[in-house]
């Protein structure tokens, strides 16, 4: 299963994953009419250009909505409680998703708490921080 | 002839020249539109069949055939009648076999007769019975199987968790550890916020399905529950605990559909598609703008209802995708059953049950029925068919004529959905 993962990382965006290493979301700017969208997607959901220039953002913002799984999937059994999270980016206008540990029961994170991207894990994914 | 008569028409009151142009202009696009519409086969449900939904013995093939015997011999046809095949499966690798619709085939004594495999997640049932319907009113085909199966019990909790979260957008959401659950209970977080709905409205949903599940001989999970089983079950994904989540299921679903030629041939009962709409969405819950409603669900529906030249006060019962209660929830507004933020309270006051204003997954849904991916869609069908045939027995909806399904794929990234309308 790690395998498989390890694989799909190496294919979709060795960017992305850098950035967000360092704390960052690296995103698409299209030349053509200016939106932003996350580095992933190779055509302008707008105007349909491919050319884009890459912008990085601080990974931070706010928590929109999240959960606390009791069952995992695999890869994720060992990694103690914690929260998959939908957060709106401070300074971007689109959302990302990421894995935040620790978090025991919604008490510990309300919707609005902050949140930060502290680094991409090759077994675990985005990792957040609450701030 | 028309032309001229609107030129002498705009002659004879002294009318600008840009009106004739403007009336010549629609009543060209009308004739098209008529032309089209009249080249279009209309398409036919002549048999269903199904096995029961649960943990099955038998393997994904044999699942497979039982149902498709079932929807052939309901249809009154044999295999020579069937001109191509069209499988919905997702995960037909678990039990060793890919690439199904010819190894189907073939086993139906029809081994030169096309076949073709489609997989859209959970929505692969209904997108697939698009692809058959499309291939029937164009004129293609006149008669053809249409089957969904799945099996996964036999691989256990951990590994059927692991293999549905390949369903999402993995790098983003699977990836970082997001389960099905994990991502509705996001959604369902999202809509308590923004609607002040409770975990008590949601159980409602869970209490009614099984209701009507209850007396469906074929639903996997046969068991009256009450809100405080829901409530007191095992936390799952917060909010969402066992009771608000669907089963994993083995389990086929068929039907034959035909052109309305050869059901009239067949002097048998039948039932008519008369809409049919495919929508998509975002694959990934951050991409949606609104967490709270399913764009796939609002465009499919939207070209279905426009197919059928009908609203949804038309509809007298529908089977919509409950994967989870939230589902379900968001299902009756996006499909225009309920207003926005609505529908949690309806179903709380019984509008969805089998007596209420609008019958909601009289079968028991995904949530009792069971929810063989594969199949679910089709499944649905089948019910409608049973429905409208005399044979839903205890769980008939008193003088329904008009239902609809709605079946979605992972967060609702693909979904399709049908009208059906009795035929007397």
């Amino acid at each position: 299963m790690s395998e498989t993962k390890q694989h799909q990382q190496s294919l979709v965006s060795q960017k992305f994953i850098a950035s967000a290493k360092i704390g960052k979301i690296l995103a698409n700017r299209c030349l053509n009419c200016g939106f932003t969208m996350l580095e992933t997607i190779y055509f302008c959901e707008k105007c349909f250009s491919s050319t884009f220039q890459h912008v990085e953002f601080d990974g931070v913002g706010k928590v929109v909505t999240f959960t606390i799984q009791a069952v995992t999937p695999e890869g994720f059994e060992d990694v103690g409680s914690y929260a998959w999270v939908v957060f709106k980016m401070d300074n971007a206008s689109f959302r990302v998703s990421g894995f935040l540990p620790g978090i025991v029961t919604p008490a510990d994170l309300p919707i609005g708490s902050r949140v930060r991207v502290s680094d991409y894990d090759p077994k675990h994914g985005l990792l957040l921080k609450k701030i | 002839m028309i032309v001229i008569f609107l030129v002498s028409v705009n002659k004879a009151l002294d009318l600008p020249i840009k009106w004739t142009i403007l009336y010549v202009a629609c009543l060209t696009f009308l004739y098209v539109k008529i032309y089209f519409l009249a080249m279009i086969n209309k398409v036919c449900v002549l048999g269903a069949g199904s096995t029961k939904y649960g943990k099955l013995d038998e393997g994904i093939v044999e699942i497979a055939l039982n149902a498709s015997k079932e929807a052939i011999s309901s249809a009154g046809i044999t295999p020579k009648d069937i001109q191509a095949g069209y499988i919905s499966n997702v995960f037909g690798v678990a039990d060793k076999q890919v690439h199904m619709a010819p190894v189907i085939m073939s086993n139906l004594g029809i081994p030169y007769v096309p076949g073709l495999t489609i997989e859209s997640a959970c929505g692969s049932g209904s997108v697939m019975l698009r692809e058959a319907y499309a291939n029937i009113a164009a004129g293609f085909y006149d008669c053809v199987l249409s089957l969904g199966v799945e099996k996964v019990t036999h691989v256990g909790t951990l590994q059927s968790t692991t293999l549905f979260s390949y369903c999402s957008d993995f790098f983003y959401e699977g990836g970082s550890g997001a389960s099905f659950p994990g991502l509705f209970a996001t959604i369902a977080r999202s809509y308590m916020n923004t609607f002040k709905a409770t975990e008590e409205d949601l159980a409602h949903v869970a209490v009614k399905n099984h209701e009507n599940g209850l007396l469906n001989p074929k639903a996997h999970v046969r068991k009256k529950i009450t809100v405080d089983d829901v409530l007191n079950s095992p936390m799952v994904a917060s909010p969402l605990k066992l009771y608000d989540c669907c089963p994993f299921s083995d389990g086929a679903s068929a039907v034959i559909l035909c052109n309305e030629e050869f059901a009239k041939k067949s002097g048998r009962q039948y039932v008519e598609i008369i809409g049919s709409g495919r929508g998509a969405s975002p694959a990934a819950v951050q991409g949606r703008e609104d967490i709270t409603t399913i764009p796939s669900t609002i465009a499919a529906a939207k070209q279905a209802y426009a197919m059928a030249g009908i609203t949804p006060k038309d509809i007298d019962f529908a089977e919509v995708h409950d994967c989870f209660t939230i589902a379900e929830i968001i299902d009756i507004e996006d499909l225009g059953f309920f207003p926005k933020g609505t529908a949690a309270s309806a179903v709380t006051e019984g509008a969805t049950r089998r007596n209420g204003a609008i019958p909601i997954n009289p079968s028991g849904g995904l949530k009792s029925k069971g929810h063989p991916i594969g199949a679910t869609g089709v499944g649905q069908v089948v019910e409608v068919f049973e429905q409208f045939t005399g044979n839903a027995k205890d769980r008939t909806i008193k003088d329904a004529e008009i239902a609809l399904t709605h079946n979605f794929g992972a967060t609702g990234a693909s979904a399709a959905v049908h009208i059906f309308k009795k035929v007397k």
